[in-house]
């Protein structure tokens, strides 16, 4: 795409090959906000339709995350690819590029366990807070890791505060 | 009459005797007031049940509240994640006795295809229940036989026994219904691992999470 190569002119980057024909690039884990910066203002890619990650478990590096960029002006899109390591696994936020990225960020943060830097209010999204496991990670069990953790500590409280008045029943 | 078996009849047919277990088990299989619980697609379901072509108004049960505190029946109806099961015993707590609970379809059963980290593997895990029903999610037809046989059920008790005993007025906080209990299914579920995977034979295998019971 014409466009992209204009816009990325002096970044590294190399075309990556897809199945559905949309063009994707990967760009390193430095380069990755700047070439984002750039496609946003110089080839219109002005909305962000997904921030996700996929688990190449176990092979090094092991995630590769991904941002796909729409243009509504030119209606196309393109990918932008980053590999990161398990044991560094953290790359800078796009929030400042489009707010609308942070609630991407946090699921991603909340399922792969990456962490992206810059991002105001990285808490977990869907699991409980304390949760201490990643659980699209391949090597996360299918069937969990205590899955009942949550509940257990609120039926804990909640026999502790156990107010028979306010109860069916009981007298 | 049906189970109110009279045990003495007068000649003029005003007066009738029984047994008060009788009476007041009759009383209450004949106006189950059900809360309907629904949680997915079961719910879609348990609406063709209320609904005038099914119609439990035959089995005077069609009088679904939304609030706990004017229900004594509730039927599960769908995936209950862990989330929600909060909110579900909680909303079970709140209805008063007599009541009795519902598992419809397969998740609410047993989890049922969700073998997940997300869903609770059968709502008994977390409420007595009473009744059963498989299907995915089950027929309308299913879940009114259900309550037929759960108004069989209530036919069963004795309340007056529970009366006399002082057994319905034991504060729940020392019983054991209101402890929860983690079922089969949840302890596998951490130290288990399936065939496929990728983590048996690895180095770096996650820590189990600290036990905090």
């Amino acid at each position: 795409m014409e466009r992209v190569r204009t816009a990325l002119e002096g970044c590294r980057f190399e075309q990556r090959s897809t199945s559905d024909g949309i063009p994707a690039f990967g760009v390193s884990r430095e380069d990755l906000h700047e070439v984002l910066q750039r496609l946003r203002d110089r080839a219109d890619f002005v909305a962000v339709t997904f921030v996700t990650a996929v688990d190449r478990y176990p092979s090094e590096p092991r995630f590769e995350l991904h941002h796909q960029l729409f243009s509504l002006i030119h209606e196309d899109r393109v990918r932008v690819t980053t590999e990161l390591s398990e044991k560094d696994a953290k790359a800078a936020s796009c929030v400042d590029l489009w707010p609308g990225a942070a609630f991407m960020e946090r699921e991603c943060y909340d399922m792969f366990g990456i962490r992206f830097e810059g991002h105001e209010n990285l808490r977990r999204l869907l699991m409980p807070e304390e949760y201490g496991h990643h659980p699209l990670r391949k090597d996360f069990p299918h069937a969990g890791i205590e899955p009942d953790r949550l509940y257990r500590k609120w039926d804990r409280e909640r026999r502790k505060n156990w107010d028979p008045s306010r109860a069916g029943g009981a007298k | 009459m049906g189970s109110l078996t009279p045990v003495e009849t007068t000649s003029d047919g005003n007066f009738i005797s029984t047994r008060l277990d009788a009476l007041i088990n009759w009383g209450r299989k004949n106006s189950l007031w059900p809360m309907p619980m629904g949680l997915s697609c079961c719910g879609i379901e348990l609406m063709a049940m209320i609904g005038p072509k099914f119609d439990i108004a035959r089995f005077g049960a069609e009088a679904a509240r939304f609030s706990p505190r004017q229900s004594d029946l509730m039927i599960v109806a769908g995936t209950l994640t862990w989330k929600m099961a909060q909110a579900a015993r909680l909303i079970y707590d709140q209805m008063p006795e007599p009541k009795w609970v519902i598992a419809m379809g397969v998740c609410s059963s047993s989890g049922g295809m969700y073998d997940s980290y997300a869903v609770v593997q059968g709502v008994d895990s977390i409420l007595p229940v009473d009744i059963y029903v498989p299907g995915c999610p089950p027929r309308p037809d299913s879940v009114i036989d259900a309550i037929l046989k759960l108004q069989k059920k209530i036919e069963r008790e004795s309340p007056t026994k529970k009366f006399f005993s002082g057994e319905a007025f034991v504060d729940e906080r020392g019983s054991q219904a209101l402890l929860y209990q983690p079922n089969a299914a949840v302890k596998r579920s951490s130290l288990d691992l399936s065939p496929h995977d990728p983590r048996t034979g690895s180095k770096n295998a996650p820590e189990p999470a600290k036990q905090d019971g």
